[in-house]
């Protein structure tokens, strides 16, 4: 896929991440949508693949979401590691990897979060926030992803990218 | 190949937290506030387009109509409610404080300061923060501290401010500490945001008990806040004779997942937390 198209499908992602992804609330939960192209694009490429759409993703993020920026892009960079190492790590399952994954790096992102939260000073709850919202965004993320996964590899294949000429 | 390619992974990983970790620590130094702020605002508006193409597209959609519009009807009929709730829970402390210290602790200014009415375009994308983004910022006059509102009560308090935009850290955050008294029992304390619903850790006093239901204003102790706001209503009280303070469950009176319009409070200068 060409830098431009991921560029601006991260970029309304993360739009779409501050206005719609809160009002589709479940169990006191909501998806992550960066987290979930970040974590798909891991599967589809691998995790260095996954890792520069995590910067890309994350900055976007960081910029429409209080406090200093770089926090996101450093916690779906550690998401998009773990999702890259269990893809290597395991066989290829269509459904059941994608969901293992998806849930594995939500809580991957979270818990970064929640240790940048404490080293800035902003100390979060941390047996509450694992019990009522990692949790459940965990098992809100496992089962979307895997039709993330799916529409980013026909995105990959209708998106090719440009052929380099090199002399 | 499968080692090779995790080295590499890994190789990048360390460099790409080593720089991310730099830009965390430097953008979060008072002197990097100005340049974050210009570029968080550069985002404000394509924020305010989606949320409005989204508030607009959301009401069109042929499969959600009804429960769209159920909804809506819901959520006036629910504002309707809170702001109702409000008032009585207002009219109640105007009845149970003295007039003359009311006046004195300028209990009625707190209902007559000057609003600036904004809307609220983004919410925070993780749930461990509870913070929205609103469509005033700067030059709007908007400033952090200001004190944010809704029609059922209390909201939080701006902590970030860009050119058009600002972010308002809400009770429920969970760094939001709020000094409040219950209303009927007179009990003083703390609201402490958990990130959903609200803890309330209040001073005992022999013989006074919280009623479930009972509604909790703010004290105005440290002019964070002005006095007699609505925070929310007592679910449960929890008394430990032996405890050096109570607890309390709050439900917030606003509804923070629904709020779409909030009013800043421009005329009162919080003291510096």
């Amino acid at each position: 896929m060409s830098r431009l198209a991921a560029g601006l499908i991260l970029l309304l992602a993360a739009l779409l991440q501050v206005t719609l992804a809160p009002r589709l609330e479940l169990a006191g939960a909501f998806p992550n949508l960066v987290l979930l192209l970040v974590a798909g694009w891991t599967l589809v490429r691998g995790a260095g693949g996954g890792i520069r759409w995590a910067v890309a993703g994350g900055l976007l993020l960081d910029l429409v979401a209080p406090g200093p920026l770089g926090v996101h892009a450093l916690a779906l960079a550690a998401a998009a590691y773990a999702t890259g190492f269990l893809q290597r790590s395991f066989e290829v399952d269509p459904v059941l990897l994608p969901a293992v994954s998806g849930a594995l790096a939500t809580v991957v992102y979270n818990l970064v979060l929640i240790a940048i939260f404490q080293l800035l000073g902003n100390p979060v709850a941390f047996l509450p926030a694992l019990q009522a919202w990692v949790a459940p965004s965990a098992l809100y993320d496992a089962a979307l992803i895997p039709v993330v996964v799916l529409l980013l590899r026909r995105l990959d294949r209708a998106l090719p990218e440009p052929v380099a000429i090199e002399w | 190949m499968n080692r090779r390619a995790q080295s590499r992974s890994s190789g990048l990983l360390l460099s790409t937290a080593a720089a991310l970790l730099v830009l965390v620590l430097f953008t979060q130094l008072p002197a990097a506030a100005g340049p974050r702020g210009y570029l968080k605002g550069a985002m404000a508006p394509l924020a305010v387009a989606t949320s409005g193409f989204l508030s607009w597209g959301g009401g069109g959609l042929a499969v959600l109509g009804d429960a769209s519009r159920l909804r809506s009807d819901n959520q006036r009929l629910a504002a309707d409610n809170a702001a109702l709730r409000r008032h009585l829970a207002e009219l109640q402390a105007a009845g149970v404080e003295n007039a003359d210290l009311r006046r004195a602790l300028a209990f009625q200014k707190s209902f007559g300061h000057r609003l600036l009415a904004a809307g609220v375009i983004g919410r925070a994308p993780d749930g461990l923060t509870r913070s929205i983004t609103i469509d005033r910022g700067r030059a709007d006059g908007i400033r952090i501290g200001m004190v944010v509102a809704s029609g059922a009560g209390l909201v939080g308090r701006v902590s970030e401010v860009a050119e058009h935009s600002a972010t308002v850290e809400t009770l429920v955050d969970a760094a939001s500490r709020v000094n409040s008294y219950t209303q009927q029992s007179g009990l003083e304390g703390t609201v402490i945001g958990e990130g959903g619903p609200l803890a309330m850790e209040l001073l005992p006093r022999p013989g006074v008990v919280v009623a479930p239901g009972e509604s909790v204003l703010t004290s105005g102790i440290g002019r964070l806040f002005p006095r007699g706001l609505v925070v929310g209503q007592v679910t449960r009280f929890y008394r430990r004779d032996s405890a050096t303070v109570e607890q309390a469950d709050l439900a917030p009176a606003v509804d923070f997942a629904a709020v779409s319009m909030v009013l800043v409070i421009t005329d009162f200068t919080p003291a510096a937390p």
